[in-house]
């Protein structure tokens, strides 16, 4: 265990070091977006006055590493600055934006677990069939297919041709827990289709070598049940690498949220993002992307570990 | 890393119908795909039945029919005819992002092996810091910073896929620099250049036909991706990311405006996935090609 922690430690380190050099990015790439600031927010038929005043409020006279250094210290005291296009506190904005990004992210890997494991372990054990191969082919076409893409065909299939679900996942407060799952359905379930479709095929790489080696042989040649092979001997040392796809999974869901709640026109931090972007309003934009940065190390750094944890030979 | 069995110098015609013949089935058939698509961009132009631009006024939102393949879209614009021209744009944006991706991350990856030490060290520290982003959202900050014309978004997504080749064409190179006939080459008294040339770049090009084909594919979801957001050209440009995003806001008028795009786009990627991970077994690199960036 001594490793694994030692590693936590390193990895940990590196990855402050990273979420560091990426705030910074984030602030510099902002910063380059078209048009001073205050122009931008005030509009052409601004007076140098107000230009003025703005930009003494946004700080736009001081260096840029001061400005860094002022915005990345109030950010982490929990002050991520007002909204430009809402003139609302950011943190308003953006949280409940968050909230609803991670409820479509927890009802996707609420479907994903169940589906990837199922159908790695179907198409690992029934392989030789034909109608398993089958499945396998379409497996093999799904992971290939762009999440946008699926979306699309979701949406024209069960909101036009079969006018099941609502067109626009709109939540709103005080909707039952039927009407949430009627909302989120499409969006999850297209989030969840793309995830699972990668991890079923490394599921079943994985169960296919273990089913196939010796002492699963030995396993069936003492007389024990097929079912007990496979669950008791073969699944537990597939599992390893299925957690890891699974933490990478949330990781790679931290880009494709993006696209599916732009295309459902879901109240999250995806949509939000972009229209953010088209506004000027820098200070929700930055704050968007800085969570979505450290979502995205963490998770990679989690896959990192779980992987020295399951696998004693990466242990150096 | 790779077992790298196939050598792959630049033989004559009769070893290159040799390879051909030596391909697996699925190999043809990924490549059968990728070919239908290449002649599309090649003479698309000629059996474009209409204007991809001009607006028919008097007939939007028409269903398929034999005139209009794949019906008209609101502004009456022929659906088949923009599809067609998106083809083309997609196929060339695809095909020169991964070009300049893979040339720049096979040098990069070549001598960051070759020449080690603080070179090494340093770069491999830049690829990290971009592995370290979610290449959308990364993509999103920098096109929102400096402009999105479709050359900016091609050297944009090709920048980004530099760091990921890279990383993998110098794992190839390490593998190789340590071998019995790199250093006889050395005590021959050949130059380093020579010996990167002449003995690691004939050893690493299976990987990096792998590495191309599969970035070939990361940069059609990613560039029509991204103009589905509103990150690349303007209407009305047949890109197919953004005929999806003006489509999906009348889908209910009109769905074939929609499906045309993205089955194109479906096929494509899907080729490209079959023909990556046919020649990554191939090559004895067990590529899983998955549609997400």
């Amino acid at each position: 265990m001594r490793y694994v922690w030692r590693l936590v430690g390193s990895r940990l380190a590196l990855g402050v070091l990273t979420i560091l050099f990426a705030s910074f990015a984030i602030f510099w790439l902002v910063e380059l977006l078209p048009g001073n600031a205050a122009t931008a927010i005030l509009g052409r038929g601004a007076t140098a006055h107000q230009i003025a005043t703005l930009s003494a409020q946004l700080h736009l006279g001081e260096s840029p590493v001061h400005r860094y250094l002022t915005w990345l210290i109030a950010f982490l005291q929990g002050n991520w600055g007002v909204s430009i296009a809402a003139q609302r506190p950011v943190r308003q904005y953006v949280l409940p934006a968050l909230r609803h990004s991670l409820l479509l992210a927890g009802t996707a890997l609420v479907i994903y677990v169940p589906l990837s494991l199922g159908l790695g372990m179907l198409m690992a054990v029934l392989r030789q069939r034909r109608s398993i191969r089958f499945l396998s082919a379409f497996v093999v076409l799904t992971s290939a297919i762009p999440e946008f893409v699926f979306g699309i065909f979701f949406l024209i299939v069960f909101t036009v041709e079969l006018p099941w679900f609502p067109p626009l996942a709109n939540l709103q407060s005080g909707m039952s827990f039927g009407q949430y799952v009627h909302t989120l359905a499409l969006p999850a379930l297209t989030l969840a289709i793309v995830m699972s479709s990668y991890a079923a095929r490394m599921m079943q790489a994985n169960l296919v070598a273990v089913l196939d080696s010796e002492y699963v042989r030995m396993a069936v040649l003492k007389g024990l049940p097929r079912w007990r092979v496979v669950l008791r001997h073969a699944v537990p040392n597939a599992l390893g690498p299925a957690m890891r796809v699974t933490v990478l999974n949330i990781a790679w869901v931290v880009g494709s949220i993006v696209l599916v709640e732009n295309i459902f026109n879901y109240p999250g931090i995806g949509t939000l993002m972009v229209q953010s972007i088209s506004l000027h309003d820098f200070p929700v934009v930055e704050a968007i992307t800085l969570i979505m940065a450290v979502t995205y190390i963490l998770a990679n750094l989690a896959a990192d570990v779980l992987a020295a944890v399951f696998d004693p030979r990466l242990r150096k | 890393m790779a077992s790298l069995v196939i050598a792959a110098p630049l033989g004559g015609l009769h070893r290159g119908w040799a390879r051909v013949r030596s391909t697996s089935g699925q190999v043809r058939f990924g490549a059968g795909i990728l070919a239908i698509y290449a002649l599309l961009a090649v003479i698309g132009p000629w059996v474009t039945p209409y204007n991809p631009t001009t607006q028919l006024v008097a007939n939007p939102y028409e269903g398929p029919s034999w005139s209009h393949p794949f019906g008209t879209d609101n502004f009456g614009r022929d659906v088949f005819s923009r599809v067609l021209a998106g083809e083309r744009l997609m196929v060339v944006e695809c095909v020169l992002a991964a070009a300049i991706a893979t040339v720049a991350g096979l040098l990069l990856g070549i001598v960051a092996a070759y020449v080690g030490r603080t070179f090494d060290t340093l770069l491999m520290r830049c690829v990290e810091l971009i592995l370290s982003f979610p290449s959308l959202i990364l993509s999103m900050l920098i096109l929102a910073a400096i402009g999105d014309n479709s050359l900016v978004v091609i050297l944009v997504v090709a920048g980004l896929f530099v760091a990921p080749i890279t990383l993998v064409i110098r794992g190839a190179a390490q593998a190789v620099v340590n071998e019995d006939y790199v250093t006889a080459a050395r005590l021959r008294g050949e130059n380093r250049f020579s010996i990167a040339v002449r003995e690691i770049l004939p050893n690493v090009l299976p990987t990096v036909y792998v590495e191309f084909s599969l970035h070939a594919g990361f940069a059609a979801i990613l560039i029509s991706g991204l103009s589905f957001l509103g990150f690349g050209p303007a209407p009305p440009s047949p890109n197919w990311g953004l005929m999806i995003q003006e489509g999906s806001a009348f889908v209910s008028a009109a769905p074939w405006s929609v499906l045309g795009p993205a089955l194109g786009l479906a096929g494509l990627v899907v080729g490209l996935s079959i023909f990556t991970e046919g020649i990554g077994k191939q090559v004895g690199e067990g590529t899983l090609f998955e549609a997400r960036i």
